[in-house]
């Protein structure tokens, strides 16, 4: 039994006729595990986790046959229960630690409010334990760092505040949304380096959402591929990587320049993400794939298994099994 | 040996920062002491972290700012010193694209008068020749004649930096400074982008000042790659050099930290602890010592000059060490 269970998950804006954010997405994540997702601006990997944590707020509308963490339904969960769950038994870290963290408390008082909230600690104990929360995510000079307000503090070290608080119930499910991408390279080493360790000291899960797909090699143990609201491929790694099944997969690993190196030219896919009031009939990828066939115009793949994966394609590629 | 279109001195820019009514002034020295050459036709990296000085040194390049000291000469001409109208006509051969397509374009304008402004400022073209210029340029970045009259908001982060490059390049420059132009963009885009800003290099022969934080992407479009540390050079020469084998400890950590797609477990990372130190208050000697794993008592005490070590310029004392 897995940890989180996602099926069939649909996000629309507006009313139930409107194109949908997210797409029939599938997904599920084991106990201890590092899965990342990987898309473009507008794949819809950030609302598939905010779907999960209950933030899709009015005109949204989230549907799902099953939306189960850790055997609770969350779709039908009413607030006050889902406060118990998100925030402790699943936290997440957002992409912009300078406005993640509240700029008119300390830093410690807003650690403290986690513990107070999510364990009923208070006084010294919850003081205690926010100075162990800071050490533990390698804060120099903890103590003194409980009175710094947000603005005294560099980017990096926000985002380990933020880590801190995300921590501080001892989550089972961390989700972190781009949490480098406002960082500089050696920070950004440094924090994925602490949130590894972190995931394998308390035994968590973490749905690591990136944009950047080297982050993902170094990282992930299985990564789901999305494109316009649908998850195209999912797949371990290093596997997928190597022997991508779904033509975007393929492209947007051909796109990072690490791959084209010594080339004059990237490698690139014409056109852009279709629009919410251009979607293709077929397959989503139909106009700017190079392999497109009739078949894909007319009809939408499944996300089907394939020889070394789960992918979203009629013709996968890289299907000979060694 | 193609012309040299971009000559920098001893290029330094420092900030004066009151921190008090009672307390003296303090010194920012954002940029310390840089010097390169720019040829036409090719590219001059800069990288580094944040607040390095690279987009100070972009500001001092694009005459945006003038340098505290230091020599800048560009197309042969020297800047410090040179009077109003020389500085007009030098601005010509400078343009900038800047990070963010979506701050860097005027919302109130259509893209075809933002496309014509450069010509209508400093050229004597009539209106129906401006035209068929920014037509012309529309057509080379990708933009189809009819986004002539469309806002910049209609556009897609992607569009919108062909739009500025479009415009950066309407004078044909002799030097364009690129202020990391595709860190806002998406992979797939980026690689387009990237792509453009390759082919008009070769039309235009442009001299291009590329500046980023992804070595990656610096692998990709460089010449000449220089590293920065808290305002200071610490290594700069071809980038295969560089690349392949760092001298400096800053650029061989600041490669094993940048993450790939192919890791290879066998090849420990180096670590860096701590972050970049405050410039206002910068660490004795070598800017770089507290967090460099081989720092030693010399370099808490002596700044370490920029020299020549195996084909490229390197500011570390332990250099020769690490050619072997």
């Amino acid at each position: 039994m897995s940890l989180l269970n996602i099926k069939n998950l649909n996000v629309r804006f507006g009313d139930a006729t409107a194109t949908p954010v997210v797409d029939g997405l599938d997904l599920a994540v084991d106990k201890g595990e590092v899965l990342a997702i990987v898309g473009e601006s507008g794949s819809g990997k950030s609302v598939t986790m905010m779907a999960l944590m209950g933030l899709i707020e009015h005109p949204g509308i989230v549907t799902a046959d099953a939306l189960v963490f850790d055997g609770k339904d969350m779709l039908t969960l009413n607030a006050r229960q889902r406060r118990k769950i998100v925030g402790k038994d699943m936290s997440m870290v957002f992409q912009d630690p300078m406005t993640a963290l509240n700029p008119s408390y300390t830093v410690g008082f807003q650690i403290k409010e986690v513990l107070k909230q999510h364990l009923g600690l208070s006084g010294r104990a919850a003081h205690q334990r926010a100075l162990e929360l800071l050490q533990k995510v390698e804060i120099p000079g903890a103590a003194q760092r409980l009175d710094a307000y947000p603005h005294q503090l560099s980017g990096g070290m926000s985002q380990r505040v933020a880590i801190a608080m995300a921590i501080a119930g001892e989550p089972k499910l961390l989700i972190a949304d781009e949490p480098t991408t406002a960082l500089d390279v050696t920070i950004q080493a440094q924090i994925m380096d602490l949130l590894l360790a972190l995931q394998k000291e308390q035994d968590m899960a973490l749905v690591l959402i990136t944009h950047d797909l080297a982050v993902v090699a170094e990282t992930a143990q299985r990564v789901c591929v999305m494109y316009a609201g649908q998850a195209v491929e999912v797949g371990q790694v290093p596997g997928l990587f190597n022997v991508p099944a779904h033509p975007y997969s393929e492209a947007l690993l051909a796109a990072i320049p690490e791959h084209s190196m010594g080339a004059a030219r990237l490698s690139t896919l014409p056109g852009i993400v279709p629009g919410r009031y251009d979607r293709p009939s077929g397959c989503l990828l139909s106009p700017r794939c190079p392999y497109v066939q009739d078949k894909c115009r007319q009809q939408r793949p499944g996300l089907d298994p394939k020889a070394h994966s789960l992918a979203r394609c009629f013709f996968p590629l890289n299907q000979e099994v060694a | 040996m193609s012309e040299i279109v971009l000559t920098a001195r001893d290029l330094t820019r420092h900030y004066d920062v009151s921190r008090g009514l009672f307390k003296p002034h303090a010194t920012v020295r954002a940029l310390n002491g840089v010097s390169f050459e720019l040829e036409a036709g090719k590219t001059l990296a800069v990288v580094g972290e944040s607040g390095c000085g690279k987009s100070t040194l972009a500001r001092a390049l694009t005459l945006i700012e003038e340098p505290s000291s230091g020599s800048l000469k560009i197309a042969g001409q020297e800047v410090t010193g040179a009077t109003k109208a020389q500085r007009k006509q030098l601005r010509k051969d400078v343009q900038m694209v800047f990070q963010s397509p979506y701050a860097s374009l005027n919302p109130r304008q259509k893209v075809g008068d933002q496309l014509g402004e450069p010509l209508l400022i400093n050229t004597s073209l009539s209106s129906a020749e401006r035209r068929e210029k920014v037509q012309a340029m529309m057509a080379q970045v990708g933009l189809r004649p009819e986004h002539y009259q469309r806002y910049p908001h209609m556009f897609s982060g992607g569009q919108r930096q062909r739009i500025a490059l479009a415009r950066a390049m309407m004078l044909q420059p002799k030097v364009l400074v690129a202020d990391e132009p595709t860190s806002a963009l998406d992979v797939s885009i980026q690689a387009q982008v990237l792509n453009l800003f390759m082919d008009l290099q070769q039309e235009f022969n442009t001299g291009y000042v590329f500046i980023s934080h992804n070595l990656a992407v610096v692998r990709h479009v460089a010449d000449t790659v220089l590293v920065m540390y808290l305002g200071r050079p610490a290594e700069m020469g071809p980038k295969e050099e560089i690349y392949n084998r760092p001298l400096h400890p800053y650029t061989q950590a600041l490669l094993s930290a940048t993450p790939t797609i192919h890791p290879d477990p066998s090849k420990p990372k180096i670590k860096i602890v701590g972050e970049l130190p405050n410039p206002l208050n910068p660490p004795s000697g070598c800017a770089f010592h507290k967090r460099c794993p081989y720092a030693t008592e010399r370099c808490a005490a002596e700044v370490p000059e920029l020299r020549l070590v195996d084909n490229r310029q390197v500011a570390c004392h332990y250099a020769e060490q690490f050619v072997a």
